[in-house]
Order: C-alpha cells, then structure tokens, then sequence
C-alpha cells in the first residue's frame, strides 16, 4: 500500500496512466483516493493568508493532474512522493498570486487563472491559440467575461482603482465560497470542465461523426459503406469526408511558423 | 534600430535573486520592443506578475505565457512554445522571449529537461528568435546548473555574457543522456492489411478493446498514421504491427524494410518549408516514440 491513497502501487500506477490516457473514471478515482493527502498541505497554508481552502483544494487537484501529465512510473519514485511536490507547488503559486501585491482584484485573478488553465490545456491538446469562445465554453465563463479578463491581464491596474465594481461581479459568481465539504464535488466539477475537449473541435460534425464512426470511437465501428447509407452518401464520398478531415488535423497539428522569405531561404 | 535577429539564438540567464531576474529580464524585452521585435516571457503566474508589474504601459506588447502546466513532455512543451512563437511572428518579424524551464523535483528526470534544452536549439533553429532560458542559480541543484552550459553556447550570469566552453553538440549529448526504451510487455501481432485505412481499422479495434478514452485513441491512430506512412514512403514497407504495453500505457510498434536511421532529433524539429512533419505530430500526441532495430526490422515504438 502507498501512504498516501492507501493503493497497492500496482493500482496507483494504473489510475495514474489511465487517468493521463483520458479515463475520466480513473480521474475521479485518483482525485478520490489523493484528496486526504491533498487536504493535509492544504492544511499546511495558514488561514490568515485570505486563501480559501476550497481554492487551496482546487490548485491541488489541478497539481495533482499536472503530475499525472509528467510521471513516468517506468523511474521508479513512488506517485505522491513525485506528486507532491506539484500539489505544493500549485498550492504555494496561488497563494503568491492572491496575496502578492498585483494590480488585478483577487476576484478576477481567480477567473483569469481558469482562462489560463484552458488555455494551456488548449495549447496541450491543439498547439494553437484558443478563441475567446472555446475558453468560454471551457471554463463556463461568459464569452465577453472571458475578453475582459484577458484584456485587464494585459494592461494592469493600479492598486488605487476599485477591486469590487460590476466589470468583475460576475466572474465573482463563479467562485463560490462553500463550506469544506463542498470542495470535493466542485474540483470533481472542474475536471469535467477541463477534460471535456477533442482534438475533433476544429471540424465539422459530419467530419467528427465519420471519424467516429469508422473508427468506433463512442460506437461500435461501421465500414465506410455503411456510413455513406446512414448520411444519404457513397462510400467514397464518405472516404473523401474522412480524408478531408485527418488532413484538416494534420495541417493544424503541424502549421509553420511564418518565416521572413529572406530567413526562410536559407533554412 | 531594427532587429538583427534573423536566426535562433539560444541562450541562457542565470540570476541570483528574483529581483535580478525581473530588472534583465524586462530590459532584454524592452530592448527588443524598441528594436520592433515581439516580446514573449513564460514562466509560472507569481513570476509573470513580478514581470507584468516592473514592464507598466510596455506590458500591452508583451505576450504572457503561463508555464505552469505546460513542461509535460518535452514534444509537447516544445509544440506549446513553437504555437506562442509562431502567433508572435505573425505580428512582428522577429521576437526575443525569457522563458523559465521547470525541471521539477525528480533527479530521475533531470535528464530528460536537459535533452529538451538540447534539442530546443535543433527544433527552432529556422526562427529569427532570441530565447534566453532563466535558471535561479541560488534555488536549482547544482547538476541542473551545470548542464546550462551543456545546452546553451553563450550564458548572462554574474552580470556579464560568458561563452560557455562546456557547450555540446546537441546530437551526440541526445544519444548520450537518452534513456534505453522499456521493454514492450504482452506484445501480440495485429498485421498491417492492405493500407494505411486497414491498419487504422485494426488499430482502432485494439484501442477500443484496451479501453482508451476517444480522444487519446484519435491521438494514437493519428500518430501510428504518421508512422505508418512514413514506413510506406521511406522504409520499404510495413513488416510487423505489434501492440503491448510500456509501463503500463498503451504502446505500437511498427517495423518496416528500411536500414533505418539515426537522429536523436527526429521528430522534435519544428514544421517548416521542405521538410516533413510526420514525426512531429506523432510525438506531440503521444507519450513517446522510440527508434529501434530489432530482429525483424526497424521499429517505430509509439507509447501512448
């Protein structure tokens, strides 16, 4: 057993390389069996630092999902003796973020730190820069909400202007301040919100459903025949569709930067 | 005064406070942004605010990149920088960047961030950019410390440029850090059929059967498809699909005819005019991807 979650290392390292592969069960579980040990750093940060311990709770959920991302049990180091560390470390730049003079309200730090979250996971999945909306529909904020956060992360405020007024309100709303035992389901919560993406977003639904479907992924796979019969085409009309598609993941997946013609030349 | 960046410079900051860090940082920046260059800093947001807040007004220009989830893997971390960059020279012709690696804690590891910065300097060489890579010298163990003048030919510390003599060649320093591949377990052959198409079909039928989540399975057909394509273009064909296990994660190998190649770099040089991109998408997807001969063939190793 593992000190930390009470796992057989055996089951630890399955729930960790499950929950990076995308098994969003495995992730609850993981997140389920660590949240004690998790708690007690929490427990660590003392209270008159103004954090909240359900968003202490959070950055150390995302710490431990980071680690999950770069522990490679083929080292031999035990899980939470490497995880720890990120957990700390989430934990310890929240609390420099929330408590160090900067010019941003508290409030919109928090929003600011789920848009940047979705980002980096973007960058992660894509490669390339996110839209306003698909940070918006990543982190449940408002469109216009997610704008005004990038925007005031650009240009910062003096200390002097107010940190309560309308423009962060409804960001506010999204940070509840619940009791403890709410922190489960809320950081439960918001590994859905993260980890409900595909590389797919970029392409039409007739091209994700064709995918899918040939390559029975969420359904039992179907030749590319039957495909074509169940969305009025032919066979190869529902090859090209596919086709298209994979190239269209392809050229995202590997665009060029842009290169001066007179830098280009001599590469 | 416009800018002389017209290649990658690749260098390295050593600082001994954080107060050293943000007053160098921020002139470096603010020398490029007169030059007309584009500005990028990375590192973790306590450190991005110090950086926001001493740049005032200068900060509108300067793109912000929060790497706090970002050092995974390095393909990825390098996919991550190379989109950041690419953005930037959209807007400007050039761009100097302060980005801070994060090693982590794990000694075992060490190695495989300062591959990173080795091959860093091979995967974005064709960019006019000027990267300086910021390492706390009071905070960082002293075998990370000296592996910055392994992977950086010219490094600001003590408040002057040194050129290091400890610099490497990235190539032989990739062969000689890499690790050896872990042995693919419960490895059973699944042919290759027909054509790339077929392969896919075969190769989605054991994603599904091992229970991979959609999206990773996209991630492995996409990167076996590369892989696979490349076997048919350059290696003489597909010999063997093998599927198993690497430590636990989903893995595939597929050997094809050719006499292989050597170059630890394969796959981790960003896209760019003539030359292919295959093997980047396929280790930006994945967890890894190992090169080797084996008895039937030459082997592409993909670890999920």
């Amino acid at each position: 057993m593992t000190g930390a979650a009470r796992l057989t290392t055996d089951q630890e390292r399955e729930l960790v390389v499950a929950t990076e592969a995308g098994d969003l069960d495995a992730c609850h579980r993981l997140v389920e069996a660590f949240l004690p040990a998790i708690a007690g750093l929490a427990r660590r940060f003392p209270r008159s630092l103004g954090v909240h311990r359900q968003e202490l709770l959070q950055e150390g959920v995302a710490g431990l999902l980071f680690a999950t991302r770069r522990y490679d049990p083929a080292l031999g180091t035990p899980f939470w003796a490497y995880a720890s560390y990120w957990v700390r470390k989430a934990m310890q730049d929240l609390v420099a973020e929330l408590t160090m003079p900067v010019a941003l309200s508290d409030r919109a730090v928090r929003g600011l730190a789920a848009v940047r979250a979705a980002r980096n996971e973007h960058l992660r999945r894509y490669g390339t820069e996110p839209t306003a909306q698909q940070l918006a529909e990543a982190t449940g904020l408002g469109r216009s909400q997610v704008e005004r956060l990038q925007t005031a992360a650009r240009v910062p405020r003096s200390f002097e202007e107010p940190t309560g007024d309308d423009r962060d309100g409804a960001v506010a709303d999204q940070v509840r301040d619940g009791p403890a035992e709410e922190a489960f389901e809320q950081v439960l919560d918001a590994i859905e919100v993260r980890e409900i993406r595909a590389l797919t977003d970029g392409l039409a639904e007739r091209e994700r459903a064709v995918i899918r479907a040939h390559y029975g992924l969420g359904a039992p796979a179907q030749t590319l025949k039957q495909i074509g019969e169940s969305l009025g085409l032919t066979a190869e009309r529902a090859r090209q569709i596919e086709s298209g598609a994979l190239g269209k993941l392809r050229e995202a997946l590997a665009r060029p930067a842009p290169v001066r013609r007179s830098l280009d030349s001599r590469t | 005064m416009s800018s002389e960046i017209t290649e990658l410079r690749h260098d390295a900051f050593v600082y001994g406070s954080q107060d050293e860090y943000v007053a160098k940082a921020v002139a470096f920046l603010r020398e490029g942004l007169r030059r007309g260059e584009g500005a990028v800093v990375a590192n973790t947001r306590p450190g991005l605010a110090v950086v926001r807040e001493e740049l005032g007004p200068d900060a509108d220009a300067v793109t912000f990149v929060d790497v706090g989830s970002a050092y995974t893997r390095p393909a990825r971390t390098l996919a991550a920088y190379h989109a950041v960059y690419a953005a930037q020279l959209q807007r400007t012709p050039s761009l100097r960047a302060v980005a801070d690696v994060q090693f982590g804690p794990e000694p075992s590891e060490w190695d495989l961030w300062t591959s990173y910065e080795a091959v860093f300097t091979e995967s974005f060489a064709h960019l006019p950019a000027w990267v300086l890579c910021s390492y706390d010298g009071n905070g960082l163990p002293d075998r990370i410390l000296d592996s910055v003048w392994w992977t950086h030919s010219s490094v600001l510390a003590h408040d002057e440029w040194n050129a290091s003599d400890r610099y490497r060649d990235p190539g032989p320093l990739l062969r000689q850090i890499a690790a050896r591949p872990a042995p693919l377990l419960g490895a059973r052959s699944i042919g290759f059929g027909r054509d790339v198409e077929e392969f896919r079909e075969r190769l989605a039928a054991e994603l599904v059967s091992a229970g991979v989540a959609e999206d990773r399975a996209l991630d492995m057909l996409l990167a076996a498809g590369e892989i696979a394509d490349n076997a048919l273009r350059h290696g003489g064909g597909v010999r063997a699909v093998r599927v198993g296990r690497v430590s636990g994660r989903f893995a595939c190998e597929i050997v094809d005819a050719g006499r292989g190649f050597d170059d630890p770099a394969a796959g981790y040089r960003a896209p760019r005019a003539g030359s292919g991109s295959g093997l980047w998408i396929a280790r930006r997807l994945t967890w890894q991807v190992d090169f080797l001969r084996c008895p039937d063939g030459f082997a592409a190793r993909i670890v999920l």
